[in-house]
């Protein structure tokens, strides 16, 4: 059993951007986490092809997480793997930390930080920057969090190994996630606003748009996700609506 | 020719939508700016790409559920609008779209049974299948979202070449019809955060602070 190398770290960290790649409903993630741990599994059992392929069945079981903070129990594996942890203990630190890594990076990323960032983006267009302006202010904004964010758990996951829980808990990502949704909520008026008062906005489209807007949003608010579907359906029929007006008249 | 690219473009962006990166060019914003750009109308681009995105703010690809797929529906929206040079043209385009976005998310739903087949299980699995499984996978995605954009550019691109001259309101109701199917997504957004009731400072806050921006900037 060797140590990890350096170019392994880095290949398991990169794959970690590819750990989607063959999502199924059987394993979920679990062969996308056994790829991106291939290269340092192969260092760690170097002189050991059996121990090599134990670890390989081991880690094509089924697991999730959200894919920022895969990282997170890749490092923590490849560490266990390096000192020998037993199988047990190895399988019982994956299943203790796929609810939470799961769980924690849907609040904190989808939830909360990309609606932020796209928010922002979209309400940097209305209120007149040009296209490519907000198209960059996005990606530049967002990847630094998304980067920092997979960085971050990758270290801590190699650095504490099975005790990467308290870097977890240290790192607080609840609270970070109930900061960044009140600071959803200020930039989802900003775009209301900007999306109200700016050049080709809502203000320019009449009264009787304006208060079917309003109406929208009322019934998003009471109702919440499950009118996303009808809502697509209903401007999809509008649109087929109008259009057999017009060829009526 | 036009045709290829842009659907090489459309499977490129899919594939961050789920397996490689997840950068986050397969939000709308983005797809819809760099279709348009490849198109040679940007500022169809970014208007298709803003409306979608304003859609598709309550939509993640979040675990196991089925989500409207966001990059080939802008790709498909954003080429079939700039077939025309017409208010109607973005009506269709986004209604294209977002029909679109649900048959990705069908796709997608249909390539993680099919990944299921071939992934190995853990008593057969080795170090060698494992990668050729993945790398199918990757390969099968990309192949998934060329053909859906593909399809989907031709369709929308009828659509809207036959139906366009039917169109009867002009640009800026147009876009106020788009604009109060995204307002539903933004109640949506408001209610998950917490309500209106619990946010109701920040967001009257933040609404005083987009219409003044509008008046400055």
């Amino acid at each position: 059993m060797a140590a990890p190398t350096a170019g392994g770290l880095v290949a398991t960290f990169l794959r970690s951007f590819l750990i989607q790649g063959s999502w199924n409903y059987r394993s979920m993630l679990g062969t996308g986490l056994c790829f991106a741990l291939l290269p340092s599994l192969r260092r760690i059992f170097s002189d050991d092809p059996d121990a090599l392929q134990r670890s390989v069945r081991r880690h094509v079981e089924h697991f999730n997480a959200h894919p920022y903070l895969s990282g997170v129990a890749l490092g923590a594996i490849v560490r266990l793997e390096s000192e020998a942890a037993d199988d047990q203990a190895i399988r019982r630190f994956k299943t203790a930390v796929r609810g939470p890594l799961g769980g924690l990076g849907d609040s904190l990323v989808w939830a909360s930080w990309l609606p932020a960032v796209s928010m922002a983006a979209l309400s940097l267009l209305w209120l007149g920057a040009p296209g490519w302006v907000a198209v960059a202010t996005f990606l530049l904004v967002y990847n630094l969090g998304h980067l920092g964010l997979r960085t971050w758990g990758f270290r801590a996951g190699l650095t504490n190994g099975r005790n990467v829980g308290r870097s977890l808990t240290g790192a607080n990502l609840a609270l970070w996630t109930e900061r960044l949704r009140a600071v959803d909520a200020l930039f989802l008026g900003a775009l209301a606003g900007a999306v109200l008062g700016g050049d080709g906005g809502l203000a320019d489209s009449g009264l009787a748009w304006a208060g079917l807007a309003l109406v929208g949003f009322v019934a998003g608010t009471v109702t919440g996700h499950r009118l996303w579907r009808p809502t697509a359906v209903a401007v999809v029929g509008l649109v087929a609506l109008l259009t057999a007006w017009g060829w009526a008249s | 020719m036009e045709l290829l690219v842009i659907s090489l473009i459309g499977g490129l962006l899919a594939l961050d939508g789920t397996s490689v990166g997840q950068i986050m060019v397969s939000r709308p914003l983005v797809a819809g700016a760099v279709a348009g750009w490849i198109l040679g109308d940007p500022a169809v681009g970014i208007f298709l790409g803003a409306v979608l995105e304003l859609y598709l703010l309550v939509s993640f690809p979040s675990g196991g559920a089925r989500f409207p797929e966001g990059a080939p529906a802008t790709v498909v929206a954003v080429a079939s609008a700039a077939a025309v040079e017409a208010p109607g043209a973005a009506a269709l385009g986004i209604a294209v779209g977002l029909v679109w976005g649900q048959v990705g998310g069908f796709t997608v739903s249909l390539l993680r049974r099919v990944n299921g087949q071939f992934v190995p299980e853990p008593a057969s699995a080795s170090a060698q299948r494992v990668s050729v499984a993945h790398a199918l996978g990757l390969i099968l995605d990309f192949v998934r979202g060329v053909l859906v954009t593909l399809v989907g550019v031709v369709f929308g691109r009828q659509v809207v070449v036959r139906l366009v001259s039917l169109w009867p309101l002009p640009q800026d109701e147009t876009t106020g019809l788009l604009l109060a199917g995204g307002a539903v997504s933004a109640g949506i957004l408001l209610r998950s955060l917490g309500g209106f009731r619990r946010r109701r400072v920040l967001f009257a806050a933040g609404i005083a602070l987009g219409i003044v921006g509008t008046r400055l900037l």
